[in-house]
């Protein structure tokens, strides 16, 4: 049952105050922990299904005869469901140990299984108000999560995050009533359908416009990222691994692709105007990244600038772009994720943030410093990492189809990008160590399992790639590739 | 019927640009937020009055009513942070909050 | 169609209200009469339900705690507005309204749009039956407002003497 996505966390979520007044720390981790395992198994074992079942793409509808939920269960929802148990299984995992100082640990799993509970409803949806609504969920709990230590730079970065997002919101609701004035309809069935009828280009054009500002917005395109470089260093180290590794993707880039290649169709103007903002992206998350002296700040854009490469990907719609830019978004996803978790494991043992008054730490904490250099290989594109795979593909989708400029700009952005990682390991774990941090111990032991959990993975995926791409990317790239052709004939319920 | 449309998309448009406006000028942080409710206004009239003039309107209803449930949640949680940035910096002025740069 | 106008002119006057004016409770009540307004125009949309919601959820919840923040941060000095702001606003505005007529003038006769599907039965069938997933959605949504205000208004003890000396 596709719904016991949503209403798993949800119920566990409204349990979990009740939980905290008896047992402070014991049993909402271990409640929470189960949860968030029993989603991961859960939803391999439901994407088993769905691929075995049909070889190239099969999805299953369910809806309850008395009730009239529609939730649509095909490669890219269980592709983007996979996504999202992998890493809020290991941030939960990492939330043991972390979330200890910020006391409260009930409101915060409540919160986060909220914010679950948002982001699978959102992938689920058939409809194009519940993709809102569960955006404004998801969001609104990452709200409050963004300021959830009570200090005074995360107040100030989640008020900014919180207007700026209110907008993207307001903009995207705006889009959705054009549509429902056009079409008198909201399910993605007969959208797709209305405008396949009615051949009105200027209106399509127009929503797709407000669509690029709003959901632009969420997922931290440029120039609508101004909000990401405050939001995410000042989070938790949990959370801020969620928001860059989940919620930009589940909101924005999810969001973008279902409703532009599954109901518009991918016409060559949209196309254009998402490779530029993602080549626009690529740079200037690259560029600004250089000179950071914080070392969450410095991942913050960095986060742009992959974005960028996931929006390169999608844009360009021939079918090896598509695959690449999902199998981007997965391993950044994971690898992303792993760089926050090690600097809140960082934070931790040695209290700052700052790059230059760190030095040699690779002595003390082994763990963080070995996951850290798979991390920042993986994502600089070094072979046989997993980004190295997902970048090539995306370049050579990008040389087929005969964009020469914006493959070299992808490529030297990569060059870039292993510059400033390098920059990371050699003044943070290597070198010379500062004598202030000569006692400080390596990360407790929850926080350790999930680093390495999330290591494991990264070197996993990129030996095996060929099974992951032919078993869980290709499934969901085919249901783009189809465009609205898909809604029409497919979800019929 | 769709110039009555058009009639109250022009209301609305007024309405979002003096949100839009509001929150691009105002500094005191509790004006900012009613900036956001008069865009929230606007887009509530936006879904009525299409709805209206699709002859829809129990759809539009049940649309609208949700998305007031919305606005009530985010304008509870942004009055929740503006009450603590108050206790931090004891003023409720947006050029105080210029902390985080670069 | 005339008391239409009038009405929706109405909101607009009072939406400015809210802005222009100085004193934080001014505005709020400004706010609440420009929604009494909104939910008479819902009302005679044919839209009941939306009225009765309007006028207790806007009007009445969101006002009550926007006066209560005000009444929270009672000992601020008063925040300056920028004088210019005030000034130029008027201009911007009639500017925005002339533009705004012209566009809808334009667009009057070429738009076209298809019928779809339109549910039968009465609004409690429709929102029941039609967006069941809707509710689940609200539910969440709920949850994640009341969550947020508790975890943001949380005790946090560790810190009380830091804060002290600040």
């Amino acid at each position: 049952m596709a719904l016991t996505f949503i209403l798993v966390p949800l119920v566990m979520a409204s349990l979990l105050p009740l939980i905290g007044k008896i047992s402070k720390r014991l049993l909402p981790d271990v409640l929470s922990n189960i949860v968030l395992l029993f989603l991961l198994l859960y939803t391999v074992f439901v994407g088993r299904q769905v691929v075995i079942l049909n070889a190239g793409f099969q999805q299953l509808f369910w809806f309850g005869e008395k009730l009239n939920i529609n939730l649509a269960l095909d490669g890219f929802s269980v592709f983007m469901l996979l996504v999202i148990s992998l890493v809020s299984f290991a941030v939960g995992l990492f939330s043991i140990n972390y979330m200890e100082r910020y006391g409260s640990k009930s409101i915060y799993y409540a919160l986060l299984l909220i914010m679950i509970a948002g982001m699978n409803g959102l992938v689920l949806a058939t409809d194009l108000f519940s993709i809102y609504l569960f955006l404004e969920v998801a969001a609104v709990a990452s709200y409050a999560l963004v300021a959830y230590g009570l200090k005074h730079d995360e107040l100030e970065a989640s008020f900014k995050y919180l207007m700026l997002s209110a907008v993207a919101s307001a903009f995207i609701l705006i889009s959705i009533t054009i549509i429902f004035g056009f079409t008198d309809s909201l399910s993605l069935r007969n959208i797709a359908y209305g405008f396949a009828v009615l051949n009105s280009k200027y209106v399509v054009g127009f929503c797709t416009a407000l669509f690029i500002m709003g959901f632009g917005l969420k997922a931290a395109i440029v120039p609508f990222h101004a909000w990401l470089p405050d939001a995410h260093p000042s989070a938790p180290a949990p959370i801020s691994a969620m928001l860059s590794g989940v919620l930009i993707k589940v909101s924005g880039i999810y969001a973008m692709t279902r409703i532009f290649l599954n109901v518009f169709g991918l016409t060559p103007a949209v196309s254009t105007v998402l490779l530029y903002l993602g080549v626009i992206s690529i740079l200037v998350g690259a560029i600004i990244a250089f000179n950071q002296n914080d070392m969450k700040r410095m991942l913050a854009y960095s986060s742009i600038s992959q974005i960028g490469y996931v929006i390169l990907g999608i844009g360009l719609g021939t079918p090896l772009g598509i695959i690449g830019g999902l199998f981007h978004l997965f391993n950044h996803a994971i690898f992303k994720a792993l760089l926050f978790l090690n600097s809140g494991a960082v934070e931790m043992s040695t209290g700052t943030r700052a790059l230059d008054k760190m030095g040699g730490l690779a002595k003390r904490m082994p763990i963080t410093a070995a996951t850290s250099a798979v991390a920042s290989l993986s994502i600089a594109g070094v072979p046989p990492l997993n980004g190295f795979w997902s970048k090539l593909i995306i370049i050579i989708a990008l040389v087929q189809a005969k964009q020469y400029g914006f493959a070299t700009i992808a490529v030297l952005a990569s060059v870039i990008t292993l510059w400033y990682y390098l920059v990371i390991q050699r003044r943070a774990f290597f070198g010379k160590i500062n004598d202030v941090f000569a006692n400080i111990k390596d990360a407790p032991f929850w926080m350790s399992v999930s680093m390495i959990f999330l290591g494991l993975l990264c070197i996993a995926f990129g030996i095996l790639f060929p099974m992951l791409i032919k078993s869980w990317v290709t499934p969901a790239s085919d249901v783009l590739r189809l465009s609205f052709n898909y809604a029409i004939n497919f979800f019929r319920f | 019927m769709s110039s009555h449309w058009l009639l109250y998309m022009g209301f609305v448009a007024a309405l979002i640009f003096i949100g839009l406006y509001c929150l691009l000028t105002m500094r005191n942080l509790i004006k900012l937020l009613i900036g956001v409710e008069i865009i929230a206004k606007g887009l509530s009239l936006a879904l009525i009055s299409t709805g209206f003039v699709r002859k829809n309107i129990l759809i539009a209803q049940s649309l609208t009513i949700t998305f007031i449930v919305i606005e009530v949640a985010v304008v509870a949680t942004a009055l929740a942070i503006i009450i603590n940035i108050y206790r931090h910096t004891k003023s409720l002025d947006i050029r105080k909050l210029t902390k985080l740069k670069g | 169609m005339i008391l239409h106008i009038l009405l929706l002119i109405a909101v607009v006057l009072f939406s400015l209200l809210a802005i222009l004016l100085r004193d934080l409770l001014k505005s709020a009540i400004s706010l609440a009469v420009a929604s009494i307004f909104l939910s008479i125009i819902f009302f005679m949309m044919n839209a009941p339900y939306i009225a009765v919601f309007e006028i207790s959820v806007v009007a009445g919840l969101i006002t009550v705690l926007f006066i209560s923040t005000v009444a929270l941060v009672k000992k601020e000095e008063e925040v300056k507005e920028s004088k210019l702001v005030n000034y130029l606003f008027p201009v911007f505005f009639v500017l925005f309204i002339i533009i705004d007529i012209f566009v809808m003038k334009s667009l009057i006769g070429r738009l076209c749009v298809i019928k779809g599907p339109s549910p039968l039965g009465n609004f409690s069938q429709v929102f029941w039956k039609e967006r069941t997933f809707d509710l689940i959605g609200q539910i969440g949504i709920i949850f994640a407002g009341v969550f947020a205000v508790i975890a943001l208004f949380r005790k946090v003890n560790s810190d009380k003497d830091k804060d002290n000396h600040e």
